[in-house]
């Protein structure tokens, strides 16, 4: 029996019992209570099944969810790196380029500047004499 | 009223759904057993794709570290016409940021292709202004590009990269393999979007990427060498030209040039005559420069002192031939040393009559001449010395000063080395350090003889700056240091086997300090239009970068 049948039946069974007098009552209600004790322990242990598994469905749809979004986060994320990645290599070349001394020679004559002819070599030897 | 059904119709219709139920189940079942892998390779088809990652090829660096080849990921702009709004727009709009006419472009997104090119491995900033255009229907793919960030720098050296990514001549072809690496893979699932599953399949084999070279050129050097042999070539409006910088004490390659060059990243518009590595893949006859060779094989054989003379007429006779001085100068009593300093043929003669054919030849093999150097460059020429039984006996007089024989202008500078270092014939190299995912590997000097003794050497090093102190290489002398050298004029051989007139090969061969050699360097100027005074630009050549080298190397002078 189902969840929902075991609530519709409460109320055909409560309609087949004759009507007794009030000083019954207390006798009826405990013989009701244990009848309906008995279909509600059922109804809530089905639904608390029910639940626990549509909660572990949810659980694991949330998970795989979240999963799911940080691997289109990482994907994003890898394609950012790869293109800074990019981007440094991009500028390590110009560095590069601007580092070469063909390149500094041509600025340095540009702006007027003219190779020394001869560069001085001060000895150690003739220093320390000095001392 | 009720009806009842026949148990013979229930019996028909329980046997057919049966039947259907057994049918479907033994379907299912097949589905599930045999055909599983073949449901699961097709549906797995429809979700997977397998990428070829590619892997990065090696950067090369000078001996500093600085970039002299590196390979980046730019930019190719790629056109899907049929979702270009306005195609004239986009065609005009395009056509000044990639150079181009809006006709070829305009044509091009009419050409009916559903998907095009318009410019690939674009610089980052035209890609930049293209994407800041925001057309519809435009798109960019990466594309691997080989950079030098030098330009021509040293371009014969590194060699090139090709279209289909494989290196040709220099370093580039000589370590493709290890540059290139190995590409891997990816197997993964990707959702309609064309998104990566994250807790989807996936399987990957990571590329080997190329290992780093680390080359023992010197960007400072190689600039200096091709600033100043750039400036002799165009003094003497040479043909072409080639210059050598050698570490003599292990054969490390400081720099290497060679004119006409090119600019490695755009080869295909290159002159194919530009491509050549004229310092290792280019012989010529080294004229004079190999008397020095000679000498110091006659003196090492003892068959002749730097004091031994002769008397000299301006000429020699030897096979029946009569072999004559540069200019037809006699010079009179002559010794070896002045052999050197006047640049005497008939004194080479001399030496080499003293020293004998079978001792020669045995001494140009010990020198390395006429095989390869073993350089770790592309494309190395071995030169050509005869075989002995092949002399004629005049070739004994013309071989002792350079004629008849023919060399590369790195393999004259590894002779020179031994004359500079003591004796010892490295073999010349240009990587110093490879890494990879191992670790640095440093690859270790290759001493490949010892044609001469440490005195024979240090006697020629003594007469070889004599020559430049008193001799015909004054032009190479440079204030403060002690420089050792030799000029070289060869004539060219034709197709007739005779000589081209008038038409020389101008060379010198030299290295300083003498007192402790630091470098060696070679340099070689073709068909300059001084003629036989195109030594003197030369000399120029190898002063400007003896200057530029000491300083670099921080060397002392020797001299006061």
């Amino acid at each position: 029996m189902i969840a929902s049948q075991a609530v519709r039946a409460a109320p055909r069974r409560r309609a087949a019992l004759p009507r007794q007098p009030h000083a019954a009552r207390p006798v009826r209600r405990r013989a009701a209570a244990g009848s309906v004790t008995w279909e509600v322990r059922t109804f809530v242990a089905v639904s608390a099944a029910i639940a626990f598994v549509f909660l572990l469905a949810m659980l694991y749809l949330s998970q795989a969810t979240a999963v799911s979004t940080a691997g289109y986060e990482v994907q994003r994320l890898g394609a950012v790196r790869d293109e800074l990645r990019r981007q440094n290599a991009l500028l390590e070349v110009e560095s590069a380029r601007l580092d070469a001394p063909a390149r500094i020679e041509a600025e340095a004559k540009r702006i007027g500047l003219v190779r020394v002819s001869t560069i001085p070599v001060v000895r150690i030897e003739a220093v320390a004499a000095k001392r | 009223m009720t009806e009842t059904v026949s148990p013979a119709r229930l019996r028909v219709l329980f046997a057919f759904f049966a039947s259907a139920m057994l049918l479907v189940s033994l379907r299912v079942g097949y589905w599930q057993t045999i055909g599983r892998a073949a449901l699961l390779e097709g549906a797995t088809d429809q979700v997977t794709s397998e990428l070829v990652l590619g892997a990065q090829r090696g950067n090369i660096y000078d001996r500093t570290g600085a970039i002299l080849a590196t390979t980046v990921q730019l930019r190719s702009l790629y056109a899907i016409p049929s979702r270009i709004a306005d195609r004239a727009a986009a065609a005009a709009a395009l056509a000044p940021l990639l150079g181009t006419s809006s006709d070829t472009l305009r044509a091009a997104l009419d050409s009916g292709a559903e998907w095009l090119y318009l410019r690939r491995r674009l610089p980052e900033e035209t890609a930049r202004a293209v994407e800041a255009l925001g057309i519809g229907g435009l798109g960019f793919e990466m594309e691997p590009k080989r950079l030098y960030p030098g330009d021509t720098i040293a371009a014969q050296a590194l060699g090139f990269v090709n279209d289909d990514g494989v290196g040709q001549n220099g370093v580039e072809g000589a370590y493709d393999e290890a540059l290139r690496g190995a590409p891997g893979s990816l197997v993964v699932e990707r959702d309609p979007q064309n998104r990566e599953l994250a807790i989807g399949l996936r399987t990957a084999v990571a590329p080997r990427d190329g290992a780093d070279l680390t080359l023992t050129l010197d960007l400072v050097i190689q600039t200096s060498v091709e600033r100043a042999l750039r400036a002799a070539i165009e003094k003497e409006r040479a043909t072409g030209g080639s210059a050598v910088v050698l570490d003599p004490r292990d054969g490390a390659i400081l720099a290497l040039a060679s004119f006409p060059t090119y600019d490695p990243a755009n080869v295909a518009t290159a002159d194919p005559e530009s491509l050549r590595n004229r310092a290792v893949s280019w012989t010529y006859e080294p004229g004079s420069t190999m008397k020095a060779i000679t000498i110091a094989a006659a003196i090492d054989q003892r068959a002749v002192t730097p004091e031994t003379a002769y008397d000299d007429k301006g000429y020699a006779i030897i096979g029946g031939r009569r072999l004559n001085n540069a200019l037809g100068k006699a010079y009179g009593r002559t010794t070896v040393t002045q052999v050197l300093e006047r640049s005497a043929n008939a004194g080479a003669v001399f030496v080499a009559q003293q020293l004998g054919a079978e001792r020669l030849r045995a001494y140009l093999d010990a020198f390395g001449f006429g095989r390869r150097s073993g350089v770790d460059l592309a494309a190395e020429a071995s030169g050509s010395v005869r075989p002995l039984a092949e002399w004629y006996p005049v070739d004994l007089g013309t071989i002792a000063y350079g004629q008849g024989v023919a060399v590369t202008p790195l393999q004259l500078a590894a002779a020179y080395a031994a004359i500079a270092n003591g004796g010892t014939l490295y073999q010349p190299y240009v990587v110093a350090t490879r890494r990879d995912a191992d670790g640095e590997h440093r690859i270790a000097p290759v001493a490949s003889g010892r044609p001469i003794s440490p005195d024979t050497a240090a006697t020629v090093r003594q007469m070889l700056v004599s020559t430049v102190d008193d001799g015909i290489a004054k032009g190479a002398s440079l204030p403060g240091f002690s420089v050792a050298g030799k000029t070289g004029t060869a004539q060219i051989p034709s197709a007739d086997g005779s000589y081209v007139s008038d038409e020389y090969i101008s060379s010198f061969a030299g290295f300083a300090p003498a007192s402790d050699p630091r470098f060696v360097a070679v340099i070689v100027l073709e068909r300059p239009q001084s003629k036989l005074y195109g030594t003197v630009s030369a000399m120029s050549a190898f002063r400007a970068i003896a200057a530029d080298v000491l300083r670099e190397e921080r060397v002392q002078p020797d001299r006061g």
